[in-house]
Protein backbone atom coordinates (compact mmCIF):
# COMPACT_ATOMS: atom_id res chain seq x y z
CA UNK A 1 0.00 0.00 0.00
CA UNK A 2 1.15 3.50 -0.79
CA UNK A 3 -0.30 6.59 0.89
CA UNK A 4 0.14 10.04 -0.57
CA UNK A 5 -1.06 13.28 1.00
CA UNK A 6 -1.50 16.48 -0.96
CA UNK A 7 -3.28 19.79 -0.57
CA UNK A 8 -6.15 20.48 -2.94
CA UNK A 9 -8.12 23.64 -2.34
CA UNK A 10 -8.86 23.80 1.36
CA UNK A 11 -8.64 20.03 1.74
CA UNK A 12 -5.95 17.51 2.51
CA UNK A 13 -6.34 14.68 0.03
CA UNK A 14 -5.13 11.32 1.28
CA UNK A 15 -4.74 8.85 -1.58
CA UNK A 16 -4.54 5.16 -0.78
CA UNK A 17 -3.00 3.07 -3.51
CA UNK A 18 -3.24 -0.72 -3.26
CA UNK A 19 -4.49 -2.76 -0.32
CA UNK A 20 -5.31 -1.22 3.04
CA UNK A 21 -4.98 -4.58 4.76
CA UNK A 22 -4.08 -5.45 8.32
CA UNK A 23 -0.38 -5.15 7.55
CA UNK A 24 -0.86 -1.64 6.22
CA UNK A 25 -3.28 -0.13 8.70
CA UNK A 26 -0.49 1.18 10.97
CA UNK A 27 0.95 3.22 8.09
CA UNK A 28 -2.53 4.42 7.22
CA UNK A 29 -3.14 5.43 10.83
CA UNK A 30 0.14 7.36 10.86
CA UNK A 31 -0.77 9.22 7.67
CA UNK A 32 -4.19 10.28 8.93
CA UNK A 33 -2.97 11.17 12.40
CA UNK A 34 -0.18 13.28 10.93
CA UNK A 35 -2.72 15.15 8.83
CA UNK A 36 -5.12 15.65 11.74
CA UNK A 37 -2.37 16.56 14.21
CA UNK A 38 -1.07 19.11 11.70
CA UNK A 39 -4.44 20.81 11.95
CA UNK A 40 -6.23 19.39 8.94
CA UNK A 41 -9.96 19.22 9.49
CA UNK A 42 -11.09 18.88 5.87
CA UNK A 43 -9.87 15.57 4.61
CA UNK A 44 -10.74 13.77 1.40
CA UNK A 45 -9.75 10.13 1.13
CA UNK A 46 -9.15 9.20 -2.49
CA UNK A 47 -10.09 5.51 -2.87
CA UNK A 48 -9.91 5.35 -6.66
CA UNK A 49 -6.84 3.11 -6.53
CA UNK A 50 -7.71 1.19 -3.36
CA UNK A 51 -8.44 -2.47 -4.10
CA UNK A 52 -8.99 -3.76 -0.57
CA UNK A 53 -9.74 -2.43 2.88
CA UNK A 54 -10.03 -4.43 6.10
CA UNK A 55 -12.02 -3.52 9.19
CA UNK A 56 -8.85 -2.34 10.92
CA UNK A 57 -8.32 0.25 8.17
CA UNK A 58 -12.01 1.19 8.25
CA UNK A 59 -11.45 1.89 11.94
CA UNK A 60 -8.65 4.28 11.01
CA UNK A 61 -11.00 6.19 8.69
CA UNK A 62 -13.65 6.37 11.41
CA UNK A 63 -11.14 7.61 14.00
CA UNK A 64 -10.00 10.31 11.57
CA UNK A 65 -13.63 11.19 10.90
CA UNK A 66 -14.33 11.59 14.62
CA UNK A 67 -11.27 13.78 15.15
CA UNK A 68 -12.02 15.97 12.14
CA UNK A 69 -15.72 16.15 12.89
CA UNK A 70 -14.97 17.14 16.49
CA UNK A 71 -13.13 20.17 15.14
CA UNK A 72 -15.89 21.14 12.77
CA UNK A 73 -14.40 19.40 9.76
CA UNK A 74 -15.01 16.22 7.82
CA UNK A 75 -13.58 13.15 6.17
CA UNK A 76 -15.10 12.52 2.76
CA UNK A 77 -14.53 9.47 0.59
CA UNK A 78 -13.91 9.83 -3.12
CA UNK A 79 -14.37 7.34 -5.94
CA UNK A 80 -14.45 3.97 -4.18
CA UNK A 81 -14.48 1.14 -6.70
CA UNK A 82 -17.17 -1.53 -6.94
CA UNK A 83 -16.05 -3.85 -4.14
CA UNK A 84 -15.33 -1.00 -1.78
CA UNK A 85 -18.69 0.59 -2.54
CA UNK A 86 -20.30 -2.72 -1.66
CA UNK A 87 -18.24 -2.95 1.53
CA UNK A 88 -19.31 0.55 2.53
CA UNK A 89 -22.93 -0.38 1.87
CA UNK A 90 -22.64 -3.67 3.78
CA UNK A 91 -21.20 -1.90 6.82
CA UNK A 92 -23.57 1.06 6.31
CA UNK A 93 -20.56 3.32 6.56
CA UNK A 94 -21.89 5.04 3.46
CA UNK A 95 -24.37 6.54 5.94
CA UNK A 96 -21.53 7.90 8.07
CA UNK A 97 -19.21 9.18 5.36
CA UNK A 98 -20.11 11.42 2.47
CA UNK A 99 -19.13 9.41 -0.58
CA UNK A 100 -18.31 11.33 -3.76
CA UNK A 101 -17.75 10.10 -7.30
CA UNK A 102 -14.40 11.86 -7.54
CA UNK A 103 -11.95 14.03 -5.64
CA UNK A 104 -13.03 17.21 -7.40
CA UNK A 105 -16.62 16.92 -6.20
CA UNK A 106 -15.47 15.97 -2.70
CA UNK A 107 -13.27 19.07 -2.51
CA UNK A 108 -15.94 21.32 -4.01
CA UNK A 109 -17.87 23.41 -1.48
CA UNK A 110 -15.50 22.40 1.28
CA UNK B 1 6.59 -23.69 -3.14
CA UNK B 2 8.59 -24.17 0.02
CA UNK B 3 6.50 -24.52 3.15
CA UNK B 4 7.47 -23.20 6.54
CA UNK B 5 8.25 -25.82 9.19
CA UNK B 6 4.91 -25.11 10.85
CA UNK B 7 2.97 -26.10 7.70
CA UNK B 8 1.35 -29.47 7.31
CA UNK B 9 -1.04 -30.68 4.65
CA UNK B 10 -3.03 -33.80 5.42
CA UNK B 11 -4.41 -36.40 3.07
CA UNK B 12 -7.79 -34.64 2.98
CA UNK B 13 -6.18 -31.52 1.55
CA UNK B 14 -6.18 -29.38 4.67
CA UNK B 15 -3.19 -27.15 5.27
CA UNK B 16 -2.54 -26.44 8.90
CA UNK B 17 -0.43 -23.64 10.28
CA UNK B 18 0.33 -22.36 13.74
CA UNK B 19 0.69 -18.58 13.76
CA UNK B 20 2.20 -16.40 16.45
CA UNK B 21 -0.07 -13.71 17.85
CA UNK B 22 1.33 -10.99 15.62
CA UNK B 23 -0.78 -9.14 13.07
CA UNK B 24 2.06 -9.00 10.58
CA UNK B 25 2.08 -12.81 10.50
CA UNK B 26 -1.30 -12.82 8.75
CA UNK B 27 -0.10 -11.59 5.38
CA UNK B 28 2.08 -14.59 4.47
CA UNK B 29 -0.68 -17.10 5.21
CA UNK B 30 -3.15 -14.94 3.32
CA UNK B 31 -0.84 -14.86 0.34
CA UNK B 32 -0.73 -18.66 0.25
CA UNK B 33 -4.51 -19.02 0.48
CA UNK B 34 -5.09 -16.49 -2.30
CA UNK B 35 -2.48 -18.21 -4.46
CA UNK B 36 -4.53 -21.41 -4.17
CA UNK B 37 -7.68 -19.59 -5.23
CA UNK B 38 -5.87 -18.01 -8.16
CA UNK B 39 -4.46 -21.37 -9.24
CA UNK B 40 -7.97 -22.79 -9.35
CA UNK B 41 -9.30 -19.83 -11.31
CA UNK B 42 -11.55 -18.29 -8.69
CA UNK B 43 -12.86 -14.85 -9.66
CA UNK B 44 -11.83 -11.55 -8.14
CA UNK B 45 -15.06 -11.17 -6.19
CA UNK B 46 -14.56 -14.50 -4.45
CA UNK B 47 -10.91 -13.70 -3.78
CA UNK B 48 -11.94 -10.37 -2.23
CA UNK B 49 -14.56 -12.06 -0.05
CA UNK B 50 -12.24 -14.82 1.15
CA UNK B 51 -9.42 -12.37 1.80
CA UNK B 52 -11.67 -10.12 3.83
CA UNK B 53 -13.13 -12.93 5.94
CA UNK B 54 -9.71 -14.54 6.37
CA UNK B 55 -8.20 -11.31 7.70
CA UNK B 56 -11.15 -10.59 9.96
CA UNK B 57 -11.06 -14.07 11.49
CA UNK B 58 -7.35 -13.86 12.22
CA UNK B 59 -7.52 -10.28 13.49
CA UNK B 60 -10.33 -11.30 15.86
CA UNK B 61 -8.40 -14.36 17.03
CA UNK B 62 -5.28 -12.34 17.80
CA UNK B 63 -6.83 -9.15 19.13
CA UNK B 64 -9.94 -10.32 20.94
CA UNK B 65 -9.19 -14.00 21.51
CA UNK B 66 -5.52 -13.98 22.42
CA UNK B 67 -5.59 -10.29 23.42
CA UNK B 68 -2.30 -9.84 21.54
CA UNK B 69 -0.54 -12.02 24.11
CA UNK B 70 2.66 -13.14 22.33
CA UNK B 71 2.77 -16.33 24.39
CA UNK B 72 -0.48 -17.48 22.75
CA UNK B 73 -0.86 -18.93 19.27
CA UNK B 74 -3.51 -19.15 16.58
CA UNK B 75 -4.24 -22.41 14.82
CA UNK B 76 -5.21 -21.95 11.19
CA UNK B 77 -6.45 -24.61 8.77
CA UNK B 78 -7.64 -24.12 5.22
CA UNK B 79 -8.66 -26.23 2.27
CA UNK B 80 -9.28 -24.90 -1.22
CA UNK B 81 -11.00 -27.08 -3.79
CA UNK B 82 -12.53 -26.20 -7.15
CA UNK B 83 -15.94 -26.07 -5.42
CA UNK B 84 -15.33 -24.35 -2.10
CA UNK B 85 -12.95 -22.60 0.25
CA UNK B 86 -12.94 -23.74 3.88
CA UNK B 87 -11.13 -21.92 6.67
CA UNK B 88 -10.85 -22.72 10.38
CA UNK B 89 -9.29 -20.36 12.90
CA UNK B 90 -8.85 -21.17 16.59
CA UNK B 91 -7.37 -18.99 19.30
CA UNK B 92 -6.33 -19.66 22.87
CA UNK B 93 -8.65 -17.16 24.47
CA UNK B 94 -11.67 -17.64 26.69
CA UNK B 95 -14.06 -17.50 23.74
CA UNK B 96 -17.12 -15.36 23.24
CA UNK B 97 -20.75 -15.53 22.18
CA UNK B 98 -20.97 -14.44 18.58
CA UNK B 99 -24.69 -13.76 18.95
CA UNK B 100 -23.90 -11.14 21.62
CA UNK B 101 -21.72 -8.95 19.40
CA UNK B 102 -23.43 -5.57 18.96
CA UNK B 103 -24.72 -4.93 15.46
CA UNK B 104 -22.20 -2.46 13.96
CA UNK B 105 -24.64 -1.38 11.26
CA UNK B 106 -27.21 0.27 13.51
CA UNK B 107 -27.02 4.04 13.71
CA UNK B 108 -25.75 4.23 17.29
CA UNK B 109 -22.78 1.97 16.45
CA UNK B 110 -21.73 3.44 13.11
CA UNK B 111 -19.08 5.66 14.72
CA UNK B 112 -17.43 2.79 16.57
CA UNK B 113 -13.97 2.22 15.07
CA UNK B 114 -14.12 -1.54 15.71
CA UNK B 115 -16.57 -4.42 15.98
CA UNK B 116 -17.21 -5.16 12.31
CA UNK B 117 -15.24 -8.38 11.90
CA UNK B 118 -17.95 -10.93 12.69
CA UNK B 119 -20.53 -9.09 10.59
CA UNK B 120 -18.16 -8.95 7.61
CA UNK B 121 -17.36 -12.65 7.88
CA UNK B 122 -21.06 -13.49 7.95
CA UNK B 123 -21.76 -11.14 5.05
CA UNK B 124 -19.03 -12.35 2.71
CA UNK B 125 -18.90 -16.09 3.46
CA UNK B 126 -21.71 -18.60 2.91
CA UNK B 127 -21.31 -20.42 6.21
CA UNK B 128 -19.83 -19.12 9.47
CA UNK B 129 -20.06 -21.32 12.55
CA UNK B 130 -18.45 -21.01 15.94
CA UNK B 131 -17.48 -23.68 18.41
CA UNK B 132 -19.47 -23.90 21.62
CA UNK B 133 -17.19 -21.51 23.49
CA UNK B 134 -16.57 -19.27 20.46
CA UNK B 135 -12.81 -19.75 20.36
CA UNK B 136 -12.89 -21.46 16.96
CA UNK B 137 -14.63 -20.30 13.80
CA UNK B 138 -15.24 -22.31 10.64
CA UNK B 139 -16.11 -20.55 7.40
CA UNK B 140 -17.05 -21.78 3.94
CA UNK B 141 -17.38 -19.92 0.65
CA UNK B 142 -18.88 -21.86 -2.25
CA UNK B 143 -17.71 -21.08 -5.73
CA UNK B 144 -21.21 -21.49 -7.14
CA UNK B 145 -22.61 -18.80 -4.86
CA UNK B 146 -22.14 -15.18 -5.86
CA UNK B 147 -20.58 -12.83 -3.37
CA UNK B 148 -23.17 -10.72 -1.60
CA UNK B 149 -23.96 -7.54 -3.39
CA UNK B 150 -22.18 -8.08 -6.63
CA UNK B 151 -22.59 -10.81 -9.23
CA UNK B 152 -19.42 -12.59 -10.24
CA UNK B 153 -17.64 -10.38 -12.73
CA UNK B 154 -15.83 -13.27 -14.39
CA UNK B 155 -12.42 -11.65 -13.98
CA UNK B 156 -9.80 -13.91 -12.45
CA UNK B 157 -7.56 -12.99 -9.57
Amino acid sequence: MKVQVRQEGSCQVVSIQGSADVGASAALRDAFLRAVDAGATRIVCDLSKTDFICSDALGVLITAYLKAHGRGGFVRLANPQKRLRELLATTRLDHLFDVHPDVASAVKNA
Amino acid sequence: MAQSPADTRDSAGWTEEVLPTRLTAIRESERKVLARLAALGYGEDHCFAVRLAFEEALINAMKHGNRMDPSRQVRLAYRVSPERVEIRVADEGAGFRSDCVPDPTVDENLQRPCGRGVMLMRSYMDEVTYSANGAEVCMVKYRANPVRGFPESGRRC
